[in-house]
C-alpha cells in the first residue's frame, strides 16, 4: 500500500480507475437497490389489487383512497426516520413500509380508475353471457383495466427507485449509499456513478414495463 | 411495427430474467457451517474512521474463523447504541469518554484517566448486557477548528480565547452537537463561550468544511484524528481547560459475543493502534479516497496480523 | 405521553414559533426555495414547451422529458449540485429547478398539441397571424393543462425541498433531519406534518388559480385530463 494515488489533487467527476476497481462494490449496491424495488412493487401489487377491487364498487372507496392519499403527502425522509425505533435501523422493514405504502396509493388509484373505465355495456354483455361475478372480474374487467394498472406500475417503479436512495439516511440506500459516501468524503465518482445508474435503472425498468404492457395487451397497442 | 414489438418483447423478457436473477442471487449465503465459530455483526458510525476501525475488528475476527456481518455508516451513537442494546448489532468501535457520557446521560464522570473512564463505562454498560474491552492507545476526540483567517483576525490559539468573542461567532457541527456534553453545552459550561448561533451540518464531513471555507460558520466541530485539516488551512484550537477527555478507541460489545477468544483478537488489534497511525489511516481514506476495508486490511497485514 | 399528545405539545410550545429555528423562519425558507425554483423553472420550461408544441417540433423528446426527469433521484441531484456549486441556497435552487422543468415542458407541449386543429384553421381563416394566433387562440385553450403541469412541479418542488436539509439547507426538512439525529421524534413528526400541509396548501392554492384562469366551458371539457397533482412521489 505504498502507492499513494493523490486523487484529491485532480478529482474528475467520474474516475474510471475507481469505477473499474470497485465493480463488485457498485454491483452490490445495485443488487440491494433492485431487491428493495422488487419487494416494494410486489407487495404494493399484492395489496392494491384486491383492495382496489374491493374498494372500487363499495363505500370503502373514499376512505381507502383518502387514507393512502394522506400517507402519500408525508415526506419519505420523515417516515423512514420515525419507523427506526420500531422496526430497527438499516432494516428492510423500515425501508419497505413507506415504499409499499406509497406504491399502494399509486396502484390503487389506477386499479380503481381502470375498473371504472370498463364500459357498462361490456359488463352487461358479460352478465348476459352467464359470467358469474368472480369470473367476470378475472376474465373481463381486470384485462380491460390492465392498461391503467400498467401505467400505475410504471410510475410506481420509477418513483420507488428514486426514493430508495433516500434510505441511505437510515443505513441502507442501495445506490444511495454511494451518493452518501460521495457527499461525506467529498468524492465525486461514487456520487455521479450512483446517480447515473439510478437514472439508468429507472429508465430501463420503465421501458421494460412498457414492453411488457405491449406483450400482455395486444389489443391495446396504440401508435 | 412487428419488429418494434419483438424488440420490446425481448427487452421485457431480458429485464424480467435479470431482475429475478438479481433478486434471487443476492439472498445472503447461509452463514457458518461447521467451520465458523459464530456470527458477529459489526457496526460503525457515519464517518470514515469508524468504518476503518469496524473493518479492522471485523477482518481480524474473520481471519480467526468468525463470520462477520458489517453494518457500516449506520448512523450516530443515538442510533447505534439502541441497536446494540437490542441485539441488532454485536460490536462497534466506541470512544471511551464520549460513550461513557452517553450511557450515563451526561453525568460528567469522564476524565483524562482512560483506565478510570473505562471502568466507569463498564459500570454503566454491564447492566445493559454490554461490555467495554481494553481501550486502545489511539485517541480521537472532539476538536474545534477555525480557518487561518479567523485565527489571525482574533489572534486565537486556544478555546479560552473564544470566551470574549463568542457572540460574534457561529458554531457549526452535527445536529446533536447542540445537546452533547462534549460539544456546545460543554463549551458554554467549561469555557463560558456563548455562540451567536449554531448551524446544523454534518459529522465532521464535507458540509462542515465547506461552511468553514465560506465563512458561514467560524468555528466547526472536527475530530482530532482528522488528516486533512492542514491541507484545508484549518487550525484546531487548543483545549486548554480539558473539556474533551479520554476518548480512546474502545470496542463496545455485547457480553454474549464477548468470549475470551473474541476479546483476545480485538485487544490485539487495539494494542497495535496509535493516534499517529489512526491519522495516517484516515488520510488514506479522506485524502486518497481509498476504501476503508482496503486500508484496514493493509494495516493488519503490516502488523503481521495475518501471518 | 402518546405520540399525538407529544406532537401537539411540540406545536403548542411557544419557543418553536420564534427564532432561526422557528416555524415562521423555516416556512419562509421552505417557501423561498420552492418559489424561486418554480419561477425560474417556469421561465425556462413554459416558453420552451409552448414553442415546441406550437411548432410541433421535437415531440418525442418533449413528451419523454418528464419520464426522464422522474427517473432522476433527488438526493443525487442535490449532492451533485452541492459539490458543483458549494454551500448555500444556490445549489438547492439549481437542483430543484432542474427537477421542476420536465413536467412543465411536457404538459405545455401536450397542451399546445391538443388544441383542436379545426380551431387553428378557423383562426387562420379569420386572419390571425402566427403570433397573434398563438397568444389569443391557442394559449387560452392550453391553459388548463399548462396549469396542471405547474401544479405538479410545484408540489414536487415543495416535497423535494425537504431534502435540502441533507446539504445544510433550511426549511422544514431541518426538523426532520435534526430531530432524527437527536431522537426527538415529536420534532420529526411535526416537520413531516408541516411539509404535508404545505404540499396540500400548494395544491389547493394552485387549483384555485387554475379555476380563476380557465373559463368554465373549457374546464368542464378538460376535466378528465386534469387531476390530483400529487401523482408522483419524488421525496
Amino acid at each position: 500500500m505504498a502507492a499513494r494515488l493523490f486523487l484529491d489533487e485532480v478529482d474528475p467527476w467520474i474516475n474510471w480507475g475507481w469505477v473499474s476497481s470497485h465493480i463488485p462494490y457498485i454491483w452490490d449496491a445495485v443488487q440491494q437497490h433492485i431487491v428493495l424495488t422488487v419487494i416494494a412493487l410486489a407487495a404494493g401489487l399484492v395489496i392494491s389489487l384486491p383492495l382496489g377491487v374491493a374498494a372500487h364498487r363499495s363505500i370503502l372507496r373514499l376512505p381507502v383512497v383518502g387514507f393512502f392519499g394522506a400517507f402519500y403527502t408525508i415526506p419519505s425522509l420523515a417516515l423512514f426516520a420515525v419507523l427506526v425505533p420500531f422496526t430497527g435501523i438499516a432494516t428492510t422493514t423500515t425501508a419497505e413500509i413507506p415504499l409499499i405504502g406509497y406504491n399502494v396509493l399509486i396502484l390503487i388509484r389506477n386499479v380503481i380508475v381502470g375498473l371504472d373505465a370498463v364500459p357498462r355495456d361490456v359488463l352487461d354483455a358479460a352478465d348476459g353471457m352467464g359470467y358469474r361475478p368472480l369470473a367476470r372480474l378475472l376474465r373481463v374487467e381486470m384485462p380491460l383495466a390492465l392498461p391503467s394498472i400498467f401505467a400505475g406500475l410504471r410510475v410506481a417503479t420509477v418513483s420507488t427507485i428514486g426514493l430508495i436512495t433516500i434510505t441511505a439516511v437510515i443505513g441502507l440506500g442501495g445506490l444511495g449509499q454511494l451518493i452518501n459516501q460521495g457527499l461525506q468524503e467529498s468524492f465525486h465518482s461514487p456520487l455521479v456513478v450512483a446517480t447515473a445508474l439510478s437514472i439508468a435503472l429507472a429508465l430501463f425498468a420503465d421501458l421494460a414495463l412498457a414492453g411488457g404492457q405491449r406483450m400482455a395487451l395486444p389489443w391495446a397497442r396504440s401508435r | 411495427m412487428i419488429r418494434k414489438t419483438r424488440t420490446f418483447s425481448l427487452l421485457t423478457v431480458a429485464a424480467l430474467v435479470a431482475f429475478v436473477a438479481v433478486a434471487c442471487g443476492s439472498s445472503p449465503t447461509p452463514s457458518g457451517g461447521s467451520s465458523s465459530k459464530g456470527t458477529i455483526t459489526v457496526a460503525g458510525f457515519d464517518f470514515a474512521e469508524s468504518s476503518i476501525l469496524a473493518q479492522m475488528y471485523g477482518q481480524a475476527l474473520e481471519h480467526n474463523g468468525y463470520t462477520v456481518n458489517y453494518k457500516l455508516r449506520l448512523g450516530k451513537r443515538e442510533v447505534v447504541a439502541p441497536a446494540i442494546k437490542s441485539g441488532q448489532i454485536d460490536l462497534y468501535p466506541g470512544y471511551a469518554a464520549t460513550d461513557l457520557e452517553y450511557y450515563n446521560s451526561g453525568a460528567g464522570e469522564a476524565s483524562g484517566d482512560v483506565a478510570a473512564t473505562a471502568q466507569k463505562l463498564n459500570a454503566r454498560l454491564n447492566p445493559l448486557g454490554l461490555e467495554a474491552l481494553t481501550p486502545s492507545g489511539a485517541v480521537d476526540q472532539n476538536a474545534f477548528a477555525v480557518t487561518k483567517a479567523t485565527q489571525q483576525k482574533y489572534n486565537l490559539t486556544k478555546l479560552s480565547d473564544l470566551a470574549s468573542i463568542g457572540d460574534q461567532l457561529v458554531l457549526g457541527g452535527p445536529p446533536e452537537c447542540a445537546s452533547r456534553p462534549f460539544c456546545q453545552p460543554g463549551l458554554e459550561k467549561t469555557y463560558g463561550i456563548h455562540f451567536k448561533s449554531f448551524k446544523s451540518l454534518d459529522t465532521d464531513g464535507a458540509l462542515t468544511r465547506a461552511a468553514l471555507a465560506n465563512n458561514t460558520i467560524q468555528v466547526g466541530l472536527v475530530f482530532s484524528s482528522d488528516s486533512d485539516l492542514n491541507k484545508l488551512g484549518l487550525v484546531v484550537l487548543q483545549d486548554d481547560k480539558h473539556l474533551e477527555n479520554a476518548d480512546n478507541v474502545v470496542p463496545i460489545i455485547r457480553q454474549k459475543a464477548a468470549t475470551a477468544d473474541v476479546k483476545a483478537i480485538l485487544d490485539k488489534v487495539d494494542s497495535n493502534l496509535t493516534t499517529a497511525q489512526l491519522i495516517t489511516l484516515n488520510g488514506q481514506v479522506e485524502l486518497n479516497h481509498q476504501d476503508p476495508d482496503a486500508v484496514a486490511r493493509a494495516f493488519l497485514q503490516q502488523h503481521n496480523y495475518f501471518s | 405521553m402518546s405520540i399525538a399528545a407529544s406532537v401537539w405539545a411540540w406545536f403548542a410550545d411557544g419557543s418553536h414559533w420564534q427564532g432561526a429555528d422557528g416555524i415562521p423562519t423555516r416556512l419562509t425558507e421552505h417557501l423561498q426555495l420552492s418559489a424561486e425554483s418554480l419561477a425560474i423553472g417556469a421561465a425556462i420550461a413554459l416558453p420552451l414547451g409552448i414553442a415546441l408544441g406550437h411548432y410541433g417540433r421535437f415531440g418525442t423528446l418533449a413528451i419523454n422529458i418528464s419520464n426522464i426527469g422522474r427517473a432522476v433521484p433527488s438526493f443525487g441531484i442535490l449532492v451533485i449540485a452541492f459539490q458543483a456549486f458549494g454551500l448555500g441556497d444556490l445549489p438547492i435552487v439549481i437542483a430543484l429547478t432542474a427537477l421542476a422543468i420536465p413536467p412543465m415542458v411536457t404538459n405545455s407541449y401536450v397542451a399546445l398539441r391538443e388544441v383542436d386543429p379545426d380551431i387553428k384553421d378557423a383562426a387562420r381563416g379569420m386572419g390571425y397571424r402566427d403570433l397573434a394566433q398563438l397568444i389569443r387562440v391557442e394559449l387560452p385553450l392550453a391553459v388548463p393543462l399548462i396549469m396542471a403541469g405547474i401544479r405538479t412541479s410545484a408540489v414536487q418542488v415543495v416535497a423535494t425541498a425537504t431534502l435540502a436539509a441533507l446539504i445544510a439547507g433550511g426549511g422544514f426538512g431541518r426538523y426532520i433531519i435534526d430531530g432524527f439525529a437527536t431522537l426527538d421524534y415529536p420534532r420529526v413528526i411535526s416537520g413531516a406534518l408541516l411539509v404535508a400541509l404545505l404540499a396540500l396548501a400548494t395544491e389547493i392554492v394552485l387549483s384555485a388559480c387554475e379555476r380563476l384562469l380557465v373559463p368554465k366551458g373549457i374546464r368542464l371539457e378538460m376535466a378528465p385530463k386534469l387531476g390530483r397533482a400529487t401523482t408522483f412521489k419524488v421525496a
